[in-house]
């Protein structure tokens, strides 16, 4: 999982829209890659794409706050995507994102004061059997309840402080 | 190749291929239309302009700005089933713009239900998010502004709403919104717009508003001659004035 905070610069921007020929196509594939690698896009990166393709910056603006898998604000080192579909609404999800938010403060679309977290809501992840469902980073947690999610972020909370030995003191248990 | 359509009645020649509504007005008919432009490409998104095709016994609603005419149509521009729906087009439309007199005139006209039950957007609304005004950019502007976000939250903006560095303030977006939904202030030195102030330029003879210092800058690296500085009547005057003496007096 890439920092959040990591200091971008220019150039690193530039050396991932250099792997893409100058076409205007290929404006989101370099958006998504930087998107991978810093886990949002930096204010630079438009005009660093707009010297290397041509778009106006205005027009790649546009088509960063269209999709969803593009944020302009850093992401979380855990995103949490926690599903409102129709099936997960029905079970209570908008319980589990008040849950969300009193163990870790944040709305959906918005990130922790830690970075650790991020919170998405997203709409149906294909598993209604199981709703309602909670995506963490690649994991997927089925018939979630206010009480199993504590542990759950605990979980990672903890796996993410044995990483970076950081932010830990801020450990909530609900 | 040649076709004859019968709209309200009236036959009209028209070339194979031609849009609908450029066929109807040139034949005088008279289509609402909010999103097109004569100088700009059909959108096809305000809706506005539908009207309904009766071919034998199939009759179809479509959007007369973007649908060519291939084969011997009748056109109806005002039938009941039309009036329905674009008053119905117009009140969606209404709950976009509530602001907008424009909008509020048309619904009246065209007899717009109400709708209680859907919620408006922001009282100040005029704008109907056609995109008009961000084609206008991209063709005689630099591309300075777009359709920002999506779905209820989209609007036309800047990046960040910040004022644009590559605006050239020329205003063409304000000049094609058809409900006049960008506020552009102008003095006799300085207009804004977009939230930058932008100096303007005069003409150098008779000292009427040529257009922003960038704008010039921005037609002249176009043209790759120097920016211009008469308007178009003092330039007339002096190309004028180089040509009398050149037949002898």
């Amino acid at each position: 999982m890439p920092e959040p905070e990591k200091n971008v610069t220019v150039q690193d921007i530039e050396a991932i829209a250099r792997k893409y020929p100058a076409e205007k196509r290929f404006a989101l594939a370099i958006m998504q890659d930087v998107q991978r690698e810093f886990s949002y896009l930096p204010q630079p990166v438009f005009e660093v794409i707009h010297r290397h393709i041509g778009t106006p910056v205005a027009h790649l603006y546009a088509l960063a706050t269209f999709y969803k898998a593009l944020s302009l604000k850093p992401k979380g080192q855990n995103v949490i995507k926690l599903c409102d579909g129709t099936a997960c609404h029905m079970r209570g999800a908008s319980n589990l994102s008040k849950g969300i938010r009193a163990a870790l403060d944040i709305e959906p679309g918005e990130s922790s004061a830690d970075g650790l977290f991020s919170l998405e809501l997203v709409n149906c992840v294909g598993s209604c059997a199981l709703a309602p469902v909670m995506v963490i980073n690649e994991t997927y947690y089925g018939k979630v309840t206010m009480e199993s999610l504590p542990a759950i972020i605990a979980e990672h909370r903890r796996a993410s402080c044995e990483d970076t030995a950081a932010s830990c003191e801020t450990e909530v248990v609900a | 190749m040649s076709l004859n359509i019968s709209i309200d009645g009236k036959t009209c020649t028209c070339e194979s291929g031609e849009f609908l509504l450029e066929v109807a007005r040139r034949n005088g008919f008279y289509i609402p239309t909010l999103c097109a432009h004569e100088s700009l490409s059909e959108q096809g998104c305000c809706r506005v302009c539908i009207v309904e095709i009766v071919s034998g016994e199939r009759s179809q609603i479509v959007v007369s700005c973007v649908y060519p005419v291939e084969r011997a149509i009748e056109v109806l521009t005002n039938s009941e089933k039309v009036k329905a729906l674009r008053g119905m087009t117009l009140a969606l439309l209404q709950k976009l713009a509530p602001a907008s007199s424009l909008i509020a005139g048309m619904c009246k006209a065209y007899g717009a239900p109400e709708l209680p039950r859907l919620e408006a957007r922001a009282d100040d609304d005029t704008c109907i998010l056609c995109g008009l005004c961000v084609k206008a950019c991209a063709q005689l502007g630099t591309g300075a502004i777009a359709a920002v976000n999506r779905g209820i939250e989209k609007k036309i903006a800047t990046p960040y709403d910040q004022p644009s560095a590559t605006c050239i303030g020329c205003a063409s977006c304000a000049q094609v919104c058809p409900t006049g939904s960008i506020v552009v202030k102008q003095d006799a030195q300085e207009r804004s717009i977009w939230g930058r102030t932008f100096t303007l330029l005069a003409c150098d003879r008779c000292g009427v508003i040529l257009d922003t210092t960038e704008a010039v800058a921005y037609a002249a690296t176009l043209r790759d001659a120097p920016p211009e500085h008469l308007c178009p009547d003092c330039r007339k005057q002096q190309v004028a004035q180089a040509f009398v003496g050149v037949y002898g007096k």
